[in-house]
């Protein structure tokens, strides 16, 4: 079933804010220009309560942006027919300008018991994957009447294929958006973690210029979202490693990657998300103006 | 079982098996980590879960956790996540077994009233998110101007009652602002004092007290669909012209309703 397109679904290109509940009171009482909010849909899975009404007065003032971290899209196990009718209703509730979620897998049976192992888990990028994902993209776009946008992880772990993987990540996200309609939400921080990775395991010499090589590899009008956030390196008794944990400033190699974003896919409202050591609100409306100036300086747009 | 479906489950068990020794040796010969180190991958995603666990459980049960102190509460979500692990998307579902888990725990043994804190506390979690519920003072009209047989009681959302033998609501008064002091818990605990707590959500907080001689029976009457007149004939402890002003103007009750046709809310 086709839906809207992805061209209906962007009303701004003024940045956004993802909308964390230290941040709800704040955010109502500045009511700063910005160009949507962004909040996790699990979070106002509730029939009622607090973060509801909240969320209904965020709607008054601003775009809603549903990204869901639970639905397990590529799981062989499929969708959860309970999350999928939270969502729904959520959807209708508050009527979103974006819906997404993730090209991960959590949920699947353990012991004869279906488990959920709450993190964004990597796929291979195997045809049968590929269908699994498409499959599942599909019954939720159905469910909800409207496209889905799927973004790309950043994944601390590397299926072993046999033979040699049939796709890679970008030729494997473009084939899921012809085959089923939905859009892509581009994490460039998540390209850019996985970059640096491949360089700590010896696959990637020069992780920059990976990354632009991957994002040119992703056809412009299924790009539906851009998300920018920070990462951290850690270095303790279990090694190396760069994590994407949405708890720092953006690099400046992520604002040269988001640029270049720009050039190859024009305006797509483009979210600003912090997580963890969230800082005052200041801070992330910051982020918020610098993303919005280099827009501007790069295509001229005024947000 | 597909070659996706093997690699799947080969990621799930390397996460909750426990010891994950076995498990994490099947994963390896399917997936590598990335990193400077071959696991070290799989253990980013390992510590993930671990510090959910803790932070998922910590946010339901803040009460338990400050009763077992980190590192003991640290341990717990540890042991309830490899053993039982969620089962939903939405990681605020997961907990409601906690209880049982608890006092099913051998070490836990000797702090046998936890598992009851954390069955108030879940109940508590449950009714923060319970679908609203309207409150109607003038349909108090109806008790003076109809039989009680014909009459019920509408609910606060997310309302239930919490049976104990130990006291659980003392217990975690204590550890609320204005709650009583700790040794006077300690005083009732050393007497073994049972506690049923009735639990509900005025506006969007949810609160927690002791029950009034007879008002668990009355609530429990209504919930399991008697009318008002025989829940009150089974509650013959409670003073209902002192608890009806009391329970409305606290949002216990929100309104007076027909019955049988009466709705008394949705009980977590």
């Amino acid at each position: 079933m086709r839906h809207t397109t992805l061209q209906t679904m962007s009303p701004s290109t003024a940045a956004g804010l993802g909308w964390r509940q230290p941040h709800y009171a704040g955010l109502l009482e500045m009511r700063p220009a910005i160009g949507f909010l962004e909040v996790h849909s699990e979070n106002f899975f509730g029939q009622g309560g607090a973060a509801l009404a909240v969320l209904e007065r965020g709607r008054c003032e601003y775009p809603i942006s549903l990204h869901g971290v639970g639905l397990s899209l590529g799981s062989a196990a499929g969708v959860d027919t309970w999350h999928l009718d939270q969502l729904a209703k959520l959807v209708e509730r508050c009527d979103p300008v974006r819906v997404s979620d993730h090209a991960s897998f959590a949920r699947g049976t353990l012991d004869g018991t279906t488990v959920h192992a709450a993190d964004l888990l990597p796929l291979p990028f195997t045809h049968e994957a590929l269908q699994v994902l498409c499959s599942n993209v599909q019954r939720v776009q159905d469910r909800l009447k409207r496209p889905l946008l799927v973004e790309n992880l950043s994944a601390y772990l590397q299926w072993n294929v046999n033979p040699e993987p049939q796709l890679d990540e970008p030729e494997f996200l473009a084939r899921l958006a012809q085959t089923s309609g939905c859009g892509l939400l581009i994490d460039v921080n998540n390209i850019y973690v996985n970059a640096l990775n491949a360089q700590l395991s010896g696959r990637c010499s020069n992780p920059l210029a990976a990354c632009k090589q991957w994002l040119d590899r992703i056809p412009a009008a299924y790009v539906g979202e851009l998300h920018l956030a920070g990462h951290c390196r850690v270095n303790d008794e279990h090694g190396q490693i760069v994590i994407d944990d949405h708890g720092s400033r953006i690099c400046t190699e992520v604002w040269d990657l988001y640029r270049h974003a720009l050039t190859r896919f024009g305006t797509i409202p483009t979210l600003i998300e912090w997580d963890t050591h969230l800082p005052p609100l200041e801070v992330l409306l910051e982020e918020v103006a610098y993303a919005d100036a280099l827009a501007e300086q790069t295509l001229g747009v005024t947000a | 079982m597909s070659a996706l479906a093997e690699q799947q489950q080969a990621l799930l068990n390397a996460l909750f098996a426990w010891p994950a020794d076995t498990a994490e040796a099947q994963l390896h010969r399917l997936a590598q980590g990335v990193g400077n180190r071959p696991g070290r991958g799989l253990q980013a995603y390992q510590a993930h879960g671990h510090a959910l666990a803790e932070r998922a459980l910590h946010s339901a049960f803040p009460v338990l956790a400050q009763l077992m102190g980190q590192q003991g509460f640290t341990d717990l979500a540890r042991a309830f996540w490899h053993s039982e692990p969620p089962q939903r998307g939405d990681i605020a579902q997961w907990g409601a077994s906690l209880a049982r888990f608890v006092h099913q725990s051998p070490q836990l043994h000797e702090v046998p009233y936890l598992g009851d804190v954390a069955r108030l506390e879940w109940a508590l979690h449950q009714c923060a998110t319970a679908a609203e519920g309207v409150a109607e003072l003038g349909s108090l009209a109806l008790l003076m101007q109809h039989d009680p047989e014909t009459l019920g009681l509408q609910m606060a959302p997310g309302w239930c009652v919490v049976g104990s033998r130990w006291p659980v609501v003392s217990i975690w008064r204590a550890h609320q602002e204005d709650g009583p002091p700790l040794d006077q818990v300690d005083a009732l605990l050393r007497q073994q004092v049972s506690e049923e707590a009735v639990v509900w959500r005025s506006g969007f907080k949810p609160l927690a007290r002791q029950a009034l001689p007879g008002e668990a029976v009355l609530l429990q009457a209504l919930q399991t669909g008697h009318s008002l007149a025989a829940a009150l004939a089974m509650a013959d402890d409670l003073d209902f012209s002192q608890w009806l002003p009391m329970a409305v103007q606290t949002g216990l009750v929100l309104r007076v309703v027909p019955w049988p046709s009466s709705f008394i809310g949705d009980p977590t």
